[in-house]
């Protein structure tokens, strides 16, 4: 059995290599690539919108799930002695025109919003991501199938037709939920559909074939990857729509029924005194915007993390660059007198410097 | 020797982004005397493009230029926007790489070569622009070139929409005619066609030529000079004939061997080892030495200056001297 | 083409719907065997007794033979005059809602392309996104507490009203007309000029834009002409497309600022379970909707010569 005694060559390569990989880790120019999750997971992080997104609905959860119980007062409960009433001590948004407490009912309505938002969701992602495989991946009578379907859906505009089915389902939270799923789910469809279509003709799904790969080996490896990416967009997209449109139908009397608050009802209560005390209409609606603008931006985060060429362009065209740029031609001009024979630019020169600096002998070879 | 159509003298290029300044082209300067063919050489990336697009003004927002390009006694680079643009397509016009998407699909061609000329003559009534147009195109060898005129980008061929482009660039006899890799997205048959084209319409409009390629086939057939160009400095430059028979630089010679002979008989490949550098922090010494088998010590120390050999033959090498005869090189 | 099966089939499946979801006797059951009269003629006149699935073959038959569309319960006039007075009602509010957003949705885009990052374009994201973010009816409303309620309380001024109907004559109908106009186009304007502004950036990076600027074109001439021109291609079809949106934000619209309109007509007819207005409202609004569709693929064809079948 033969040992391998230390090579102090070999030991001091392996100290340059390591050396080397610190340095070009230290500027992001590590060789070894990062898992698609971990660079997805750290451009999420990047994006302040997505973050500031996340906190905001966090905050809204808690405002809307836990604060009501520091609340005495039940969503239902009347006091017309008190009605009418601004934001006091006891009623922390007042009380409506029969003296039920504001805050209770609003966080009741972003409660029924928030879980319609989620339920109407997921069935129409199951339903259309379901459709949308079968119509671009089997193709033909399928996708024929699938694409008039959804034109047949689409054929009516979208608040008449939800309205008369929500005329008679939306009493319950699950029946306006599917009626909102069964619109929806035209959105996820196509957006499925468009991304198994283009990947499916792509040269390594026939690779995969060519090399025996069966179908649903196929489906799995190669096309449920990208579609996941697709449709994480959508569906936080999806969800502000839901919300949107839920709260369109409450206002127009059509949603949930009293004495439940949906954050639509309570707009379309505080109506009639729109004159006389017009934060109390536009407040419901406030936190509708809210609730859609933390989810829209979590959905951006999103995209950014999962599909990150659409930022290249951003690189040339930045402002941060434009100013690199003027500030860089305002150097050369600056110590241009200074310029010896051999020294290049200035741009060069301190370039040269930093690099020196870092004592790297091996020049060139970095990629 | 006659007055040069256009000098460059030390132009540098630098790309702002938001991970440093990209350095993309390093102190050009070269001449070119009216009608004549300058080839400019190099592998993607060295700045042959960025060389002429900012010649032109051409680039995109985030360019630090510097330097001086006098044509014709004006300075490009410093003259106001509407000067610019009247020598742009005038005096002096651009052919592109990529005909399809170097045209817009909305217009027919015919008008596109029309907005040309009445771009730069208001005098021109549409008629007789059509008319001139139409012309143009029976010029540079598109079949039917009246039915043509009407048609759309789409439906022509590769080839003919890169004649029609020549057609739209020499449209009002420019002085100097830039073509950027115009046969690169060509089949090979083709190509030599285009490549006739420029000839017979260069002899018509008398312009020069600035021709950049990274086909080196191509410069033996049609310059009169040649500048090889690598990691955005200018590495050798020099007549046709000296850039492939006493070529004094170590890059340009191993461009040259790794060229597949075609007609001898079976040898080994000899392509270029390794990689070109980056251009965002570029190191100390020549940017060639890592793949340069005739690399010493003094090339990572210190950049080496373009020399004059004699005439007009320039090199960039620290061992210009040590540099032996080249075997004739046939093509 | 398909598009007119599709679109007899989605009448059938309209006519359906609205048959199961809308009882026009639901009144009557409580009162039963009381008014067996009522409950009897409404069964009659609506052929409540027949098998849902078959009752479109005999509404639509009544309909080609001339029978007319039927009668409004809700508002107690035929339903064609019901129909002719509100659809024309909603077009005043509509058209000008829609060359509003067309205008200004060009406009933004090309503005938004060309000073990408600059504090107008930054500021514009942000107001899309605020306006992706909220419903039609919380933007009317916001318009009209600061436009009719506040200004009035501010200045002393009314200059628009807060909707009704007012007059005949052409400035009180502008000034009837503004408010609901702007509230209906303003969030579709966020939508399109999102789009057509990534359209243009998509567009101004095209090679022929170089090429345009190579051979001497003023940078107007090279926006306004050769950019604009293919980037306005998609947003058209946008546009269109988005007619069936101008529709449904009608009816919200309508409500708020009591409009007398087809939305509201609609709402109203949905709520008293009138029926045969219901049938012709939806309908209706169906039919324009594919026809619009059928205009933005025609129109595609028109803009992109690439689509132009030979």
């Amino acid at each position: 059995m033969t040992t391998l005694d230390p090579d102090p060559d070999v030991d001091e390569a392996l100290d340059d290599a390591a050396a080397a990989r610190a340095l070009s880790d230290a500027e992001g120019l590590s060789d070894k690539p990062k898992s698609f999750g971990r660079l997805a997971w750290e451009r999420f992080l990047g994006h302040r919108l997505a973050l500031v997104g996340a906190i905001g609905l966090l905050v809204l959860v808690a405002l809307f799930w836990i604060a009501p119980m520091f609340s005495e007062f039940e969503f239902d409960e009347r006091d017309v002695r008190n009605r009418r009433l601004g934001p006091t001590a006891e009623h922390w948004f007042g009380t409506d025109e029969i003296g039920r407490d504001l805050f209770v009912r609003t966080a009741q309505g972003g409660r029924y919003s928030m879980r319609i938002g989620l339920i109407a969701a997921l069935v129409a992602t199951t339903f259309g991501t379901l459709m949308g495989t079968l119509a671009g991946f089997f193709g033909k009578a399928w996708d024929v199938l699938v694409n008039n379907l959804v034109n047949l859906i689409l054929t009516v505009p979208a608040i008449i037709v939800l309205s008369v089915f929500a005329n008679k389902f939306g009493a319950s939270a699950l029946g306006l939920a599917l009626v909102l799923a069964a619109l929806l789910w035209t959105r996820i469809a196509r957006v499925v559909r468009g991304v198994i279509l283009s990947i499916k003709e792509q040269e390594y799904v026939m690779a995969a074939r060519a090399a025996g790969a069966s179908n649903s080996r196929i489906m799995f490896r190669h096309l449920l990857p990208n579609v996941v990416g697709a449709i994480a967009v959508e569906i936080t997209l999806l969800v502000g729509s839901v919300i949107v449109l839920e709260s369109t139908l409450s206002f127009l009397g059509l949603g949930v029924k009293p004495p439940n608050a949906s954050l639509g009802t309570l707009v379309a209560d505080a109506k009639g005194d729109i004159d006389s005390d017009p934060l109390r209409v536009l407040t419901p609606g406030i936190f509708i915007v809210l609730i859609v603008l933390c989810v829209n931006f979590l959905g951006d985060g999103l995209r950014d993390a999962l599909d990150p060429r659409a930022k290249v362009a951003d690189n040339q065209n930045s402002k941060k660059a434009k100013r690199a740029a003027k500030k860089a031609a305002k150097e050369l001009q600056r110590t241009a007198p200074t310029m010896g024979v051999g020294d290049t630019t200035v741009v060069g020169a301190h370039a040269r410097n930093i690099v020196s600096d870092r004592n790297d002998e091996e020049s060139g070879g970095r990629p | 020797m006659t007055t040069p159509l256009l000098t460059v003298d030390n132009l540098n290029v630098g790309f702002a982004t938001k991970a440093g300044i990209v350095q993309a082209a390093t102190e050009i300067s070269f001449q070119i005397t009216p009608g004549e063919v300058l080839a400019v050489v190099g592998e993607s990336g060295s700045g042959k493009s960025v060389t002429a697009l900012a010649l032109m003004r051409l680039h995109p927002g985030n360019t630090v230029i510097t330097g001086d390009v006098m044509f014709e006694g004006r300075d490009l680079l410093k003259m106001g926007d509407a000067e610019m643009r009247s020598v742009r397509g005038r005096e002096i016009a651009m052919i592109f790489q990529d005909p399809m998407t170097a045209m817009n699909p909305v217009f027919s061609v015919g008008d596109q070569i029309v907005e040309t000329i009445r771009v730069h003559d208001r005098t021109v009534s549409k008629s007789e622009a059509w008319t001139r147009s139409v012309d143009l195109l029976e010029m540079v060898g598109v079949p039917e070139p009246k039915r043509r005129a009407a048609q759309y980008p789409h439906e022509y061929s590769g080839g003919m929409r890169q004649r029609a482009m020549i057609a739209m660039a020499i449209a009002n006899e420019p002085k100097l005619l830039i073509a950027d890799e115009p046969t690169t997205a060509l089949d090979v048959t083709v190509q030599a066609q285009v490549m006739e084209v420029l000839q017979k319409v260069r002899e018509e409009t008398g312009s020069a030529m600035m021709l950049i390629t990274h086909d080196l086939g191509l410069v033996a057939g049609s310059a009169d000079r040649v500048q090889v160009m690598y990691a955005s400095r200018l590495m050798e430059t020099a007549t046709v004939d000296e850039i492939f028979y006493e070529s004094k630089n170590p890059y340009t010679r191993a461009l040259l061997e790794s060229i597949p002979d075609v007609d001898g008989t079976k040898t080994e490949l000899h392509p270029i080892p390794g990689n070109p550098p980056s251009l965002l922090n570029t190191p100390v010494g020549c940017a060639f030495r890592p793949r340069c088998s005739m690399a010493v010590e003094e090339c990572a120390k210190s950049t080496p200056v373009l020399t004059n050999i004699r005439g007009q033959h320039s090199s960039r090498c620290h061992r210009v001297d040590d540099l032996a005869p080249l075997e004739a090189w046939s093509s | 083409m398909i598009a007119i099966p599709l679109l007899m089939l989605a009448m059938y499946l309209v006519h359906i719907g609205v048959s199961t979801t809308v009882d026009p006797r639901a009144d009557f059951y409580l009162c039963l065997p009381r008014c067996q009269d009522g409950f009897d003629a409404i069964t009659e006149q609506y052929d409540l007794d027949t098998n849902v699935f078959l009752r479109p073959f005999s509404y639509f038959g009544g309909l080609f033979s001339g029978e007319g569309l039927g009668q409004s319960t809700s508002v107690g006039d035929p339903v064609s005059e019901v129909m002719r007075t509100r659809a024309w009602n909603t077009a005043m509010v509509a058209v000008p809602a829609f060359l509003i957003g067309v205008v200004l949705s060009l406009l933004l885009s090309v503005y938004s392309a060309r000073r990408q990052y600059s504090i107008g374009d930054y500021t514009f994201t942000g107001l899309s996104f605020l306006g992706f973010a909220m419903p039609s009816f919380v933007l009317a409303l916001i318009l009209q507490v600061v436009f009719a309620v506040k200004f009035e309380q501010w200045t002393g001024l009314k200059p628009f009203n807060t909707g009704r109907k007012t007059g005949e004559n052409f400035l009180q109908l502008a000034r009837d007309v503004t408010l609901p106009a702007v509230s209906l186009a303003i969030l579709g304007i966020a939508a399109d000029s999102r789009f057509g502004r990534s359209s243009m950036l998509e567009t101004l990076n095209q090679d022929y834009i170089r090429t345009a600027r190579a051979k001497g074109l003023s940078e107007r001439t090279v926006v306004w002409k050769h950019a604009l021109r293919n980037a306005l291609i998609p947003l058209v079809t946008l546009w269109a497309l988005g007619f069936s949106v101008l529709l449904s934000g009608a009816v919200v619209t309508e409500s708020i600022f009591s409009w007398p309109g087809l939305g509201q007509v609609f709402l109203r007819a949905l709520g008293d379970a009138d029926l045969d207005l219901l049938m012709a409202i939806v309908m209706f609004t169906g039919v324009l909707t594919v026809m619009f569709n059928l205009v933005a693929d025609v129109l595609y064809g028109v803009l992109d010569p690439r689509i132009r079948l030979s």
